[in-house]
């Protein structure tokens, strides 16, 4: 008989440890299905937690083989075939504080959720007794975003929060910020985008696994982007802001990155002077040439096409 | 001790609404515990819609006609007087939701878009693509947010306890993160713990959530369990798993096809076809399936639903959810093939007797019940598609305010001996329960029953196999008992916190089965092949199953309130 073990990352009052169990095999079943077998039939301390097993109420997020995923609608056939392997590694989502075994704790996740105020601000025009009125196009900009079902399959793997959770917020934070954002109902966009701003939205590290785990499909970095783009417009700077618009610029300039303008210009002469040894050691590598600051470069060929492409883009985002 | 005002259990759209109600109000403390984080419960798995009158797509419609599709629906066991003031009150809590921001699908005139769903005369049903209850849950969370709602978040209900004079004192509940029992002090309770699908185990619709937590909770405070046997089976449940697959499929004209490639709906609702009300096309398929000509056979066995003839933009864009579904749990992609499907245990229309609808109040002061966990009576032998989102939200606010008004005329009452005494026996039965190293696993106790259930007590029901039920259950009960759990840990031990699921899930499963053998007759979701027909004569009244001292359950019964439609045969 075909079996299917599971190793699986436990964790138990300050104790870690991996626990490997195996069954027979059955087809189409899933990760869950496999989960509960194990509590049912083997040990019924092994802890996890599911709701709808249905992909709809984001409970059951683990790490599988590595990868954030819903234990629900991930098929056993399909990660045996992927890995190449009848043993898979369970663990807990990353980037949770861990309760026990596969339970990670979303209350300690409520007060960062409510860091960019998640809730609408609804125009004044509209009221509690006719409710609201937006038109079928305006419903379709936001309404993709609405699909968030809160599994944190997205920060799981965030590189980002991964480094430093204390000065980033998850990507699915992101995303129901820009999820008001984009609401024509909303009067106040700027109330989610200034605190989105204020807490890490230049701070992505565009590694996109946020993503590729989304097992909704939904694109927080691309949602970062977006408040990036509002908040820029609305006269929000900051270091991340001056280095994308420095990028801009020599892209428009020359179509090359000056290293030594982009400095001055994302941290100011102060801050770049204190990281002089730093760069010092990158000019003895070759990596930086001070004198571009006197003799710029010569723009590359073809800068009319480079700026041709980013006019065009810059007024595809109008 | 923690003490509340108000506290309210479950977190569903009811739940969440109730609280909300409460923390509107200056000066309140509110609380709400929940076994599992906000958006995680069944509100957020209804996909197809919310039913209000607004007028938005047929001028013509009216609250009389939704009123009237109401009863018809509920086969005239629903309580009329109840009906007219729940319909009545569903247009402005729907607007209230647009108001919280729910993202509505949108008619050209910019309002909130409706559509047609099963059993009603015109297109009423508001919806959000096919994620209707999972929008209007994040929205209803949002709003809690937004208001500083006190969310009790891993602990979970074990039970009411009363005060000398029978009022609501408080309850004790199971904090899971720290693994201790919890003493809370409240004047109004509001149950709001959602249905008890699960006695089914994976024959239901429903998240490994609904196990009647709040019903069986009830009984045992004393509150009596209405119209119990009154278990909604959905009639498009995904063929493998019973995943629900939303009537929207019907609503955007699916077809229903039996192995011969016939649309069957002809030759059971010949007007209504494949929008026939629910127990009427479950009855259909089961029909279908045991007469030989549906695919496959036994449990596996099941009819197809094909959208093929539909525009593929409608099953791209108002059916992507259900396409979604079908890929990942079918392995069928309803573009090029027909979606195999069979009903599923999918929502309790029975629950805690509540007997003041304007309240949602029970014959114990201070305890109010909404949305399914209750029993108004709305929805009577049969709930109407669309009208379960409304319940929520109509009866979670209205359970609110009447814990709210509880609150203002009624001081609170002290109950510390009793929250002591209690705390005290679940911490002894705890360490009892989970210290045991011998008895039946309680997941092959739940099995049994689920197994047992779906074949006796399931979508058809005769005597002789329910009598061999109540001896099933029976036999279950003095089994779990003496159960093996298997889990002495205190952090967030599940095996715990399952074990008294099942115990839940007996207890109601025990009121389902008493209930249905009541009732000799078959009306709505109860169909009894011994006996096929209505029988208003002595059956146009509720089902009410009480506890007694001794542990016995009484099978009673109550008036059905008519007040303007005369029940008639229910054709479609």
């Amino acid at each position: 008989m075909r079996q299917i073990t599971y190793n699986i990352h436990r964790y138990n009052e300050g104790r870690s440890y991996v626990q490997t169990y195996s069954f027979d095999y059955e087809p189409d079943r899933t990760i869950l299905w496999g989960l509960q077998k194990i509590k049912d039939t083997i040990d019924p301390t092994l802890t996890f937690i599911a709701a709808c097993r249905s992909a709809v109420c984001g409970a059951c997020s683990i790490k599988v083989n590595g990868q954030a995923m819903l234990g629900c609608e991930s098929k056993i056939d399909d990660i045996t075939e992927r890995f190449g392997s009848d043993t898979i590694e369970i663990a807990p989502i990353g980037n949770f504080d861990v309760i026990r075994d596969l339970a990670v704790d979303w209350e300690a996740k409520v007060n960062r959720l409510k860091t960019v105020a998640p809730w609408i601000f609804m125009k004044p025009e509209f009221n509690r007794d006719m409710g609201s009125r937006q038109t079928p196009e305006d419903f379709k900009k936001f309404v993709t975003n609405t699909e968030c079902i809160l599994c944190g399959c997205c920060a799981s793997e965030c590189n980002k929060l991964s480094a430093n959770r204390e000065d980033f917020l998850d990507p699915y934070v992101y995303t129901k910020a820009n999820r008001f954002v984009q609401d024509s109902r909303d009067a106040a966009p700027m109330a989610h985008v200034n605190p989105a701003f204020e807490n890490g939205l230049w701070k992505c590290v565009h590694c996109m696994n946020c993503i590729s785990r989304c097992p909704k499909h939904l694109k927080p970095a691309k949602d970062i982007s977006e408040l990036r783009a509002v908040a820029t417009k609305a006269g929000l700077s900051n270091k991340g802001t001056r280095h994308a618009l420095a990028f801009r610029d020599d892209l428009i300039k020359t179509g090359r990155l000056n290293e030594v303008t982009m400095s001055l210009k994302t941290d100011g002469l102060v801050d770049s002077a204190k990281q002089g040894l730093y760069a010092m050691r990158l000019w003895a590598h070759g990596k930086i040439n001070p004198l571009e600051l006197v003799v710029p470069h010569k723009p590359v060929q073809g800068i009319k096409d480079v700026r041709t492409i980013v006019k065009a883009a810059e007024e595809a985002e109008r | 001790m923690e003490q509340f005002d108000v506290l309210v259990i479950g977190s569903g759209g009811a739940g969440q609404r109730a609280a909300l109600e409460a923390a509107h109000q200056e000066g309140l403390r509110v609380a709400l515990i929940t076994k599992i984080f906000p958006s995680r419960s069944a509100t957020a798995m209804a996909q197809g819609g919310i039913n209000g009158v607004l007028n938005n797509v047929a001028k013509e419609d009216t609250i009389e006609d939704h009123i009237f599709d109401t009863v018809k629906g509920s086969d005239y066991l629903a309580d009329q007087d109840a009906v007219e003031f729940f319909i009545n009150r569903c247009p402005e809590l729907i607007k209230e939701l647009d108001y919280f921001g729910v993202p509505f699908s949108r008619t050209s005139e910019n309002k909130i878009a409706q559509r047609n769903f099963g059993g009603q005369a015109y297109p009423r049903t508001c919806y959000s693509a096919d994620k209707t209850g999972h929008v209007i849950l994040h929205t209803l969370y949002e709003q809690c947010l937004k208001e500083n709602v006190h969310f009790l978040q891993d602990w979970y209900l074990l039970d009411i306890v009363k005060t000398d004079d029978g009022a609501v004192g408080g309850v004790v509940a199971w904090n899971m993160k720290e693994g201790r029992v919890e003493k809370i002090a409240t004047t109004a309770l509001v149950i709001a713990t959602g249905g008890a699908g699960r006695m089914y185990w994976t024959r239901t619709s429903n998240p490994y959530l609904s196990t009647g937590d709040g019903m069986a909770a009830c009984f045992r405070a004393g509150v009596a369990l209405k119209d119990p046997e009154m278990v909604q089976f959905h009639p498009t449940g995904l063929g493998k798993s019973g995943i629900l697959m939303s009537e929207a499929v019907r609503g955007e004209g699916g077809y229903l096809l039996n192995n011969k490639g016939e649309r069957f709906m002809k030759d059971y609702a010949p007007s209504k076809m494949e929008l026939a009300p629910r127990d009427v096309v479950a009855k259909a398929i089961e029909t279908e399936i045991a007469e030989g000509r549906g695919f496959g056979t036994g449990l596996d066995a099941y009819v197809v639903a094909d959208v093929r003839h539909l525009p593929k933009e409608v099953i791209l864009e108002k059916l992507h959810g259900i396409r979604d579904l079908a890929i990942t749990f079918e392995h069928a992609d309803p573009l090029v093939q027909p979606i195999p499907i069979r009903p599923t245990c999918h929502y309790s229309m029975g629950g805690i007797d509540v007997n003041d609808y304007k309240t949602c109040g029970t014959c114990v002061p201070g305890l109010f019940a909404a949305g399914e966990a209750a029993c108004v009576s709305i929805h009577g032998a049969n709930r109407l598609g669309g009208n379960s989102l409304a319940d929520a939200v109509v009866f979670g606010k209205v359970a609110g305010e009447g814990a709210v008004d509880y609150v203002k005329n009624n001081a609170a009452k002290d109950a510390t001996k009793a929250l002591n005494d209690a705390a005290n026996s679940w911490e002894q039965k705890f360490r009892e329960v989970t210290g045991r190293t011998t008895g039946r696993p309680i997941a092959e106790i739940r099995d049994e029953m689920a197994l047992s259930m779906w074949n006796n007590v399931g979508i058809f029901r005769e005597e002789k196999k329910m009598e061999l039920e109540l001896e099933t259950l029976n036999r279950l009960i003095e089994e779990y008992k003496t159960c093996y759990v298997g889990d002495t840990n205190r952090t967030f031990n599940m095996a715990f916190v399952n074990y008294i699921e099942v115990g839940s899930l007996l207890t109601v499963a025990k009121a389902v089965t008493l209930g249905a053998l009541r009732r000799k007759e078959s009306r709505g979701s109860h169909l009894r092949e011994d006996f096929a027909k209505r029988d208003d004569a002595n059956f146009l009244n509720h089902t009410i199953i009480k506890l007694k001292e001794d542990g016995e359950y009484e099978v009673g019964q109550s008036e059905v309130v008519i007040t303007r439609f005369e029940p008639k045969e229910r054709t479609y």
